[in-house]
């Protein structure tokens, strides 16, 4: 079975955890984000019918670049940038992390998840910031937790590309 | 025209040439005919033996092992050659079936332990084995996993391949009766703590985290660069395990650079590196420990043994000095031991009769050299008829003067030796309430003057009545000397009386000349002629001893006078003694 390490990133309360809560194989507590900084979790999906397992380790973020642990980024083949749509610094600082994250894995496919969909009356974010995000090679998707909308997608999306790549 | 070398007839030429011919090649020619003949007869090309060789080897190996021990060398040189030349050929074709069969062999290595241990405790009513029984049948876990539990050394339980990089699994092994766990996850949640650590403790990546426990287990990390190898194991783990993971990861690291080098998350290359991880796996249960052990064990055992030997002969022989203590006491004369008791930590305790005359119990013991510290006696007074008890009583009750002796005989105390007046008189009264004593005898005392009369007596024993050479006649100067003597003799009479009354002992002597019955009849006429004198100063006759001594048992010569002057004389010597009752002799 291919197995692929996944980066999970986004800045303070984006929802990262949320996200992947409902559709992944969790072993360890939550509890590991604060203390250890990151909390691996398994997502198996389907490309061309073979098994993928992403092993997605959801690193801790509260501010950004400054906190993040870099020693856990290396190795991974996927990035996935969660982005709180009712919260725009969210997105608009996004390029910090994308700068700090290339440097640690090069490049590699990424997803940007513009999470908390559900939310339509918060939403926070404009046209011209989703256009700003397409000016980077990476695929954008409308995601929500609650009501799972683009969750396995963007999923799906990254396992077939990272499966690609190599 | 024809040269002389020409043959003579052209029809002969062939036959002579058959001829010779014959001569010279004839044996060989018939050899070779009859080789080819053979050959015909075996009628085979190389295409033939290669169309029969393998018939005729299958035969061979059918008919017996002659064919197999012809080829065996060729084979070993052949497959020697090749390993050489190319060994990951030879070693990816016994992989496959090389990897199941050592975990085969392990698997029943294991179950043959545990079967055995099983066995044993079956068979066995130990405390533990039935304890063990009672634990398998209330908790419900199968009695050989209890038995592993209770008596494991340790037991490398998994064995984790992970990519160094990624942290994705590569393989996992686990022993057979583990449930699987996410060993994907847990390869992970490592791998981030390992760099969790590395970056708190700013250490190398090599030098990361080598070796942690929890609870029981102990996970041991062994990195490498490609990938680390970590095991999980319960129970104390072996120093030596760590090399052996080492050399594992090597191994892994050589047998499998080519799909390390190509990595991209498929980890199926590395299934083939399960054989060799379970080799990792690993169970050593109390029984399997090497029968030596280290020396310091054997010396505190060595030290422990010393000690219960110490602690032995201590206790023997304080029991027998405690015995010797307590004999001592039974022994002592106004001692009853009713009750001798022994404490665990020394304390002693001693129960019985003592008569207060008796001895002390602990000066006795202290005697003996007994530690009396922890003597606890208890003594009830009573009354000894132990003779010597009975004698120190009647000593105490009589104030017996020292140089008296006293005996016990059944109920009657015999008093020898000599004793003043008062005492004599008052002896036998106090003698009178004194228990266990009914007579106190006083025949064999001699009395003595009280010592206010003493020197009275003294000085009449210092008189002596000096005589002229062969006279028994008093001279003037003898007669005031009778006279002096004669007052104080009257006056000792006079005190002692009427209990007690005085004797006088008159000795006469003779110088030594003259023969020995003329001095034997001075010396008694002498002592006569004192005696009549001092009966007639009023001293009673009854008292008064006279004897002759003549020239034998001589005086020493007295002060001022020569050995014959003062032998020529009467010596005094006044003692008292028990009064005649009246009624008796004449006064």
């Amino acid at each position: 079975m291919i197995q692929k390490k996944v980066c999970m990133v986004g800045f303070f309360a984006t929802g990262k955890t949320c996200l992947v809560r409902r559709f992944v194989h969790s072993k360890f507590s939550e509890k590991y984000l604060s203390t250890v900084g990151v909390k691996i979790d398994r997502k198996e999906v389907a490309v061309d019918g073979q098994p993928v397992n992403l092993l997605l380790w959801d690193l801790e973020g509260r501010d950004g670049e400054q906190d993040l642990q870099l020693s856990y980024l290396r190795g991974a083949s996927g990035v996935i940038y969660v982005v709180d749509g009712t919260r725009r610094e969210t997105c608009t600082r996004l390029k910090e992390l994308r700068h700090a994250v290339r440097a640690a894995v090069g490049d590699t496919p990424a997803v940007v998840a513009l999470n908390k969909a559900d939310l339509t009356d918060q939403w926070a974010l404009t046209g011209a910031d989703t256009d700003a995000l397409a000016a980077f090679p990476w695929h954008v998707f409308t995601t929500s937790a609650k009501t799972g909308d683009g969750v396995e997608a963007a999923f799906l999306w990254l396992a077939e590309n990272m499966v690609k790549a190599t | 025209m024809t040269g002389p070398a020409e043959p003579p007839e052209s029809a002969d030429a062939p036959r002579q040439l058959a001829e010779l011919r014959e001569i010279l090649v004839g044996g060989e020619r018939r050899a070779i005919e009859e080789l080819r003949g053979r050959l015909d007869a075996l009628g085979l090309t190389p295409e033939e033996v290669a169309e029969q060789l393998p018939d005729a080897i299958a035969l061979g190996a059918s008919r017996d092992d002659r064919l197999a021990r012809a080829l065996t060398p060729t084979l070993e040189r052949a497959i020697g050659e090749s390993v050489e030349r190319n060994p990951d050929r030879i070693a990816q074709a016994i992989y496959p079936s090389l990897g199941p069969a050592v975990r085969k062999a392990i698997a029943e290595a294991l179950a043959g332990l545990v079967a055995g241990i099983n066995h044993a405790i079956e068979h066995s009513l130990s405390w533990q084995g039935l304890k063990w029984r009672v634990e398998s049948w209330r908790t419900g876990v199968p009695f050989p996993q209890v038995v592993m539990t209770h008596a494991l050394v340790y037991r490398v339980e998994q064995v984790y391949l992970i990519h160094a990089e990624t942290g994705l699994l590569l393989a996992h092994v686990a022993a057979p009766d583990l449930a699987a766990p996410d060993a994907d996850l847990i390869s992970g949640m490592l791998t981030a703590i390992r760099d969790f650590v590395s970056d708190s403790f700013d250490a190398g990546r090599e030098g990361g985290l080598r070796e942690f426990a929890v609870g029981e287990l102990t996970v041991m990390v062994e990195p490498g660069p490609r990938a680390l190898l970590a095991a999980v194991v319960r129970g104390q783990a072996p120093p030596a395990l760590l090399g052996r993971l080492q050399a594992t990861l090597e191994t892994v690291h050589f047998r499998f650079a080519a799909p390390f080098a190509r990595f991209g998350g498929d980890a199926a290359p590395f299934e083939a590196a399960k054989p060799l991880l379970a080799e990792c796996l690993e169970t050593r249960l109390e029984t399997d420990r090497p029968r030596q052990r280290s020396l310091a064990p054997r010396i505190a055992w060595a030290l422990v043994l010393v000690l219960v030997v110490v602690l032995v002969v201590l206790a023997v022989r304080s029991h027998r000095r405690w015995r010797r203590a307590v004999d001592a006491l039974r022994a002592q004369p106004g001692l009853v031991v009713l009750r001798a008791d022994r404490g665990v930590f020394r304390g002693w305790r001693i129960e019985g009769l003592r008569d207060p005359l008796a001895a002390e119990p602990a000066a006795v013991l202290a005697g003996l050299g007994v530690d009396t510290a922890g003597l606890r006696g208890s003594w009830k007074p009573y009354v000894s008829a132990d003779p010597p008890v009975v004698l120190a009583r009647v000593r105490r009750a009589v104030v017996v003067p020292p140089d008296l002796q006293l005996t016990l005989a059944g109920d009657t105390v015999t008093a020898t030796g000599s004793a003043d007046l008062a005492w004599l008189a008052e002896a036998s009264r106090r003698a009178a309430g004194v228990a266990g004593v009914a007579r106190l005898d006083l025949s064999r005392v001699a009395p003595r003057f009280p010592a206010a009369l003493q020197p009275l007596a003294d000085s009449v024993d210092a008189a002596l009545v000096l005589f002229a050479p062969g006279s028994a006649a008093l001279s003037p100067e003898a007669a005031a000397t009778v006279r002096a003597a004669a007052a104080r003799l009257r006056r000792l009479q006079a005190a002692v009386a009427p209990a007690w009354a005085i004797a006088v002992a008159l000795v006469g002597r003779t110088d030594t000349t003259g023969s020995h019955e003329t001095n034997r009849s001075l010396s008694e006429e002498r002592a006569r002629a004192v005696a009549r004198v001092l009966a007639g100063l009023g001293v009673a006759p009854a008292a008064l001893a006279p004897s002759g001594a003549g020239a034998e048992a001589p005086l020493p010569a007295a002060a001022g006078l020569d050995l014959a002057g003062t032998n020529r004389s009467v010596a005094l010597a006044v003692r008292v003694r028990p009064a005649v009752p009246e009624g008796g002799r004449a006064p």
